[in-house]
């Protein structure tokens, strides 16, 4: 019995995706973590139902302009606007892929760059998975600003319990050259962050789906041995009798009142 | 000249010493020099009384010429001082009057209440506003989700009864065709 609908076919992700710069990269392996695979075959065999399974936040952060949205949109919608509309506080995308044979969902959180909405987007950061520092390649000053960016999301969320990612947009700007230098100093800052670099456009698309790939791929990986640390099957909710009367009447599933519940929450 | 050397050259002797001019200083000169050459007597005594008097005359005009240059000096420094204690009066008033009118402190803003685009909305409402967005965002993603599985005829195919509800719709009944769909959906949810 499937009941979410079928994840369009380039959202499945079956081989680990790779890093862009191995010199600034989270993790170095080729392949799924030995236990996470297992877990997943086992799952796989056995998914039944609404189980959305899981669903990992991201938060986009960086100052305005960069291009977050655009980096969003891209990969959510294919499309890109080349004119500067300023996110007004906060909005939200929700990608769904398969992984490994299990649904899998990704929130993207694209946050407002201005400063007068700091106050209303910082309090969407706790709770992220994923912290994704965004630059203009174009703007060096942007650069130097990921690292104050990176810690008010990182204040808002448990120590060591977010994959950090630093993007750097707008690569089609740059000449060769320039863009081996920018890299450069973006790997640098990365190092520091302890984040995982990668060099995009999203106006030629250049590495924008490879980048979401290995943001949910490691996102999702992280969540499955977290559940076989916890012990906390997350399949047995599929199993069994998981709806209960207020599911009932919204028919919402797990995952869509998840979702509910995380947008309240964030407000809290 | 003529008249001057004719007629008023004494007048300089009856002017107020302070509104004496150097012009002055030449007419009593002139009238000084005059009477010495009625009285010239030729002798050595004379002359060294007339060097005297040239040089005490000499004297007066340096004075009176320096004396009238500071006056002027001194006019226009007043004036000067006089139009810049105007522009400092007239600001001073206005700094005060916008304070007594606006009473703006330090970090507030002016606002035109006539600007149509004036900030006018609290952040507080501004965080509902876009919470309730994003809550109907949600809402909407999920609505979106289960009419994709209505329309690929996924969600309830495990069951008969709901398989032949959606085989056989009829598009010309369309009001009986509700009940049924509310009946699938709770026969799957129950199913489930």
């Amino acid at each position: 019995m499937h009941f979410a609908p079928p994840v369009s076919k380039d959202r499945i992700i079956s081989k680990f995706p790779k890093c862009y710069n191995p010199q600034a990269c989270i993790q170095m392996k080729d392949d799924w973590n030995m236990k996470a695979k297992v877990a997943c075959q086992d799952r796989a065999a056995r998914l039944q139902g609404y189980d959305r399974l899981k669903m990992s936040k991201a938060v986009v952060v960086g100052d305005l302009n960069v291009g977050k949205t655009c980096l969003i949109n891209r990969f959510c919608k294919d499309v890109f606007e080349r004119d500067y509309k300023a996110t007004i506080g906060v909005d939200f995308e929700i990608e769904r892929f398969e992984m490994s044979g299990l649904p899998y969902s990704l929130q993207i959180w694209d946050t407002a760059g201005q400063e007068k909405f700091k106050c209303i987007a910082s309090a969407y950061y706790r709770g992220a998975q994923v912290i994704i520092t965004v630059f203009d390649m174009a703007d060096i000053k942007t650069l130097e600003h990921t690292q104050q960016w990176l810690s008010e999301a990182l204040k808002e969320n448990e120590p060591n319990s977010c994959f950090v990612f630093l993007v750097g947009t707008k690569r089609d700007l740059l000449s060769a050259e320039e863009c081996q230098r920018t890299e450069r100093d973006a790997i640098q800052i990365a190092a520091e962050m302890n984040a995982e670099f990668w060099s995009v456009s999203s106006k030629t698309g250049e590495n924008i789906s490879e980048f979401f790939f290995r943001v949910a791929a490691l996102a999702f990986e992280d969540a499955i041995l977290n559940d076989l640390e916890t012990g906390n099957s997350t399949a047995q909710i599929g199993d069994g009798n998981i709806l209960n009367d207020k599911a009932l009447e919204n028919s919402a599933g797990k995952a869509n009142e998840e979702l509910l519940l995380l947008i309240n929450l964030a407000f809290k | 000249m003529g008249d001057r050397q004719d007629s008023s050259p004494m007048q300089a002797f009856d002017k107020d010493a302070l509104d004496l001019t150097v012009e002055d200083v030449y007419d009593i000169s002139y009238v000084i020099g005059r009477d010495l050459l009625k009285v010239n007597t030729g002798a050595r005594e004379f002359s060294d009384l007339q060097f005297k008097i040239v040089r005490v005359l000499e004297m007066f005009e340096m004075m009176v010429n320096k004396y009238n240059l500071s006056l002027e000096e001194l006019r226009m420094e007043r004036d000067n001082l006089k139009s810049e204690l105007e522009r400092v009066a007239s600001e001073e008033s206005n700094v005060t009057s916008h304070n007594n009118h606006q009473n703006i402190g330090p970090n507030k803003l002016i606002v035109d209440l006539k600007d149509p685009n004036r900030p006018r909305f609290t952040m507080q409402e501004l965080k509902e506003v876009l919470q309730e967005r994003n809550q109907l965002k949600a809402q909407l993603l999920v609505a979106q989700e289960e009419l994709q599985l209505y329309k690929s005829g996924v969600l309830g195919s495990e069951q008969n009864m709901v398989e032949v509800n959606l085989e056989n719709p009829s598009p010309s009944e369309p009001p009986p065709r509700i009940p049924s769909e509310n009946n699938k959906e709770k026969s799957t949810i129950q199913k489930l």
